[in-house]
């Protein structure tokens, strides 16, 4: 709220905060004041003993309580006075002995603080007051308010109470919000009093040493506004040599500026109750009256144990209220981690629905963040702001939450996301990562009616405070808000992140141990192969031998057709020999360990072209070799890779009169990509995925031959460091085929990129 | 006199086939069989059968890597060990370049080895290329690396 006060005012508040209230080193005439040593001498009396009990107050100093009042019990109870209880205590009615008002009758009311005893005096009330005033506050009112369900009907009750008990013109509950503005909930107003329902009250209306009185003294009383204080005398305290704290005294006097503020709007008596919910200043209960007004100690009793009452009944039913959130809240979690995990993935969870997501945090909005990608449902700001928004988080915040409800305020950097969204609540879910849950809430613009505009005055003279004297409603929009963010809604928050925690973790560990068990059946498997084909190769050996020897020796006596099967089984032989050698190499490149290296790209492609050239010599072939980088990778392996890569370009545009071939690389995001295009048959897009398989063909064999082993071990040897492949092709069209090392120094531990 | 080439070769086929290559690359040598690895040290050490032996290491000793009882590595180590043999050429001849114990048989001194290809024609090729220089040839002269290979199958049925 300081925000809205020029520099000047604000200072000014600040002084106004300062001032001493609680040693005013005066009291309200309505009663007077006795401060007792600990032998219950006096030593300091409030100016008007004289007007009260025709005493002086410098002769009373001095004297023993025991020579002013005869009530020989009197010494025991002040002796029994709790020290922590500051509050006055009636202990009973008294007369005085000496004085002018020998038959007069006053309540005592006694307390004790900072080590004196203070004994104050009023005029006694007819006993039967407080029955009256008692009974039906037991019956009726607690009744009634066990039936009322929200904090409105509850403090409409608690205001009727108190107008009924103390006949004020105007009583009026408000509740303080987090800031210390006070909102009227309920009033009642008898004719000729303005009413005030629903307006606010600022903050700076009550200093804080004023609230910080109002929580520790729930019942304060002002019966005339115009009244002239009575000094205590002497000033300062003779046994403490300090001015006495009248902090907790219910005479104490009232600060000149709230007296003004009080003349200001037309009531001449106030009283106000606190409404303290677990140590906290919830509210007020405050009570006006145009003319001077007059309240017994019995009824202020009454209205003490009526605002606690009170405060018990908020306290239950905000608790209930809360409760039922929580469980809402609850109820949602459960949904929200049932679909996460049907779907096995919290982003697919999240997607799937929508409506739980958003109702969880009562959001317009809400993103889950991962790694680099960004899912989001209800009205959520475009993508890019919503990185941006968990780079800042990722960046700024290591809390496990944030929330805003003005982003606008909290989060100038990002002007376009606060002009989508006013309000953020975001949890992270994940130790390691910015991986955010996220909800945004738009704007809710909201119209405040203030009682009189929410700044105090300032005297153009001296700089003081002056209390505002309109009290006329003034309007203000407050922009850039979204509705607050609760306590509710950020613990539910937080517990929904544990969880989300342990899924992600459970899943984690999932991943761990299939890719353990993967890598084992992996190895089982390429020793497998390793030995199958080992073995496999020794027969086809013997049978193409054997078949070639039998042609040579026997083949004279074989028909035509003899001649030709023989052929067939050694072309067979031969294939699968090929292939055998082919799938053995295949699992070679899973098992041994790679040797890092410089390799020059582009000398390696020239190196391949030279070795293939019987392959094409024949041919036209128009190469388009662009320079290439030198990268650290396993020579002999890339090798491999390229020269596949090449020889496939060459055999699938062999139908082209002139063959194109382009071989290029290019550096970007930590990754070299290097790209083998040719203008050959190229291949549907639909297939692209079979490409990179064991034993994967798209042609039959009298088209192309092949063992359908080749991209299968560009694909391995690629993956081994740490890369990926793909491919692009059109039926017809040529195609292109990719593979993208990340660059690598010679201390990657390529194992652990792996995983 | 030329020094017998040692061929160690359990499998009955591939020992047919290699003899066969043997023979086509008209090679004049003696081809002394063995078929296990203990046998064949038998014979190098002149123990056992071939206490009474003639005096002599052949001029290259053919091994496959995987034999019975003692295997090709084994018989190469104590080759090497052994003052009298360690001067004897030794061509490993194994079924796969990807051989994990190749790597061991170079290490252990290995002078060549021949991965027997399905291909018969590659297979002779590869032998008689071998056999050639460790059997019968100091300095190769220059273009006659490879004879031709002329003579007439049928002489092997003798």
């Amino acid at each position: 709220m300081t925000a809205r006060y020029p520099e000047a005012l604000a200072a000014a508040v600040e002084r106004c905060a300062d001032e001493p209230i609680h040693i005013p080193g005066s009291i309200q005439p309505h009663g007077f004041m006795l401060v007792l040593d600990t032998d219950l001498r006096v030593l300091q009396a409030s100016q008007n003993v004289d007007e009260w009990i025709g005493l002086s107050p410098q002769n009373l100093l001095g004297q023993p309580l025991q020579e002013l009042i005869a009530e020989p019990t009197l010494p025991a109870r002040l002796a029994a006075l709790a020290e922590d209880d500051r509050n006055p205590f009636h202990l009973g009615d008294v007369s005085f002995a000496r004085g002018t008002a020998g038959g007069t009758s006053f309540a005592l009311m006694a307390h004790r603080h900072d080590g004196q005893l203070i004994v104050e005096l009023e005029r006694a009330s007819n006993p039967g007051d407080a029955y009256g005033n008692l009974y039906p506050l037991m019956r009726t009112f607690v009744t009634q308010l066990h039936a009322a369900e929200d904090l409105q009907s509850i403090c409409q009750l608690a205001v009727l109470e108190l107008h009924r008990i103390t006949g004020f013109g105007r009583i009026k509950a408000y509740r303080f919000d987090e800031e210390g503005n006070g909102q009227v909930l309920a009033e009642h107003a008898e004719p000729g009093y303005s009413s005030y329902l629903g307006h606010h009250f600022p903050a700076s209306d009550i200093p804080a040493q004023a609230r910080r009185l109002y929580r520790e003294n729930l019942i304060r009383v002002i019966p005339d506004a115009s009244y002239q204080p009575s000094p205590l005398l002497p000033v300062i305290n003779p046994a403490s040599g300090a001015p006495l704290d009248l902090g907790f005294a219910s005479l104490r006097s009232v600060s000149p500026v709230h007296l003004q503020y009080m003349r200001n709007m037309g009531t001449l008596a106030s009283m106000s109750v606190s409404i303290v919910v677990r140590d906290r200043l919830w509210g007020l209960i405050s009570c006006h009256n145009h003319e001077p007004r007059q309240v017994s100690h019995e009824t202020r009793t009454a209205c003490e144990l009526l605002a606690r009452i009170l405060a018990l009944q908020i306290d239950a039913t905000e608790t209930a209220a809360q409760a039922l959130r929580k469980l809402e809240l609850r109820r949602l979690t459960v949904r929200l981690l049932g679909g996460m995990a049907d779907c096995d993935s919290v982003t697919e969870g999240f997607r799937s629905m929508p409506e739980v997501v958003l109702a969880f945090a009562a959001a317009d909005g809400a993103a889950v963040v991962s790694a680099d990608s960004c899912v989001s449902v209800g009205d959520a700001p475009a993508d890019e702001q919503i990185m941006a928004l968990a780079h800042w988080l990722g960046a700024h915040v290591p809390n496990q939450l944030f929330s805003s409800d003005n982003l606008q305020r909290d989060l100038p950097l990002l002007p376009e996301l606060a002009r989508h969204s006013a309000g953020v609540l975001a949890i992270s879910i994940s130790r390691l990562h910015a991986h955010y849950l996220i909800w945004f809430r738009r704007e809710r613009v909201r119209t405040i009616n203030w009682a009189g505009p929410p700044t105090k005055q300032q005297d153009e003279f001296s700089g003081a405070l002056t209390p505002r004297n309109s009290f006329d409603t003034w309007r203000e929009e407050l922009r850039g808000y979204c509705a607050p963010w609760d306590d509710a809604e950020r613990e539910g928050a937080l517990e929904l992140r544990s969880a989300v925690l342990g899924i992600v973790l459970r899943k984690a560990e999932e991943m761990a141990q299939l890719a353990g068990e993967l890598r084992e059946s992996n190895k089982e498997l390429e020793s497998f192969s390793y030995s199958v084909s080992h073995d496999l190769r020794a027969p086809l050996r013997h049978i193409a031998g054997y078949t070639e020897l039998l042609g040579e020796l026997e083949g004279d006596q074989l028909t035509e057709r003899g001649k030709r099967f023989l052929g067939n089984i050694a072309e067979a032989a031969r294939f699968a020999g090929t292939l055998v050698d082919n799938l053995l190499s295949f699992s070679q490149m899973g098992r041994s360990a790679l040797h890092l290296s410089d390799v020059d790209l582009t000398a390696l492609v020239d190196s391949i072209r030279e070795e293939m050239r019987p392959d094409y010599q024949e041919r036209q072939v128009e190469w388009r070799v662009e320079p290439m980088p030198v990268i650290v990778a396993d020579a002999a392996f890339i090798h491999l890779v390229l020269r596949n890569l090449i020889e496939n370009a060459l055999k699938y545009s062999r139908t082209r009169e002139q063959a194109l071939i382009e071989v290029g690389a290019s550096q970007q995001s930590g990754e070299t990509v290097v790209y083998v295009r040719d203008n050959g048959v190229g291949f549907d897009m639909q297939y692209a995925g079979k490409l990179f398989g064991v034993f994967q063909r798209l042609h039959r064999m009298e088209q192309f031959e092949g063992t359908g082993i080749g991209l299968a071990s560009v694909r391995r040897i690629v993956e081994r460091h740490g890369g990926r492949v793909w491919a692009e092709g059109r039926l017809d069209q040529g195609a292109a085929f990719f593979f993208a090392l990340p660059q690598l120094t010679y201390t990657t531990n390529l194992d652990d990129r792996k995983e | 006199m030329l020094k017998p080439i040692l061929l160690v070769e359990d499998n009955p086929h591939d020992l047919e086939l290699t003899l066969l290559a043997l023979e086509r690359s008209q090679l004049a040598n003696e081809v002394v069989i063995k078929r296990d690895g203990a046998e064949a040290l038998d014979y190098l050490l002149r123990r056992g059968d071939y206490q009474s032996r003639d005096d002599g290491n052949p001029a290259v000793l053919l091994l496959d890597l995987k034999l019975p009882k003692i295997d090709g590595l084994e018989v190469l180590k104590t080759v090497r060990e052994t003052p009298a043999l360690r001067s004897i050429p030794v061509v490993m001849l194994t079924s796969s370049r990807e051989e994990p114990d190749l790597l061991r048989a170079y290490e252990m001194g290995v002078n060549a080895y021949v991965v027997k290809p399905v291909e018969f024609k590659d297979f002779v090729a590869a032998i008689s290329d071998l056999g050639i220089f460790w059997a019968v040839l100091n300095e190769p002269p220059p273009g006659s690396l490879r004879l031709k290979r002329t003579r007439r199958i049928e002489e092997l049925d003798d």
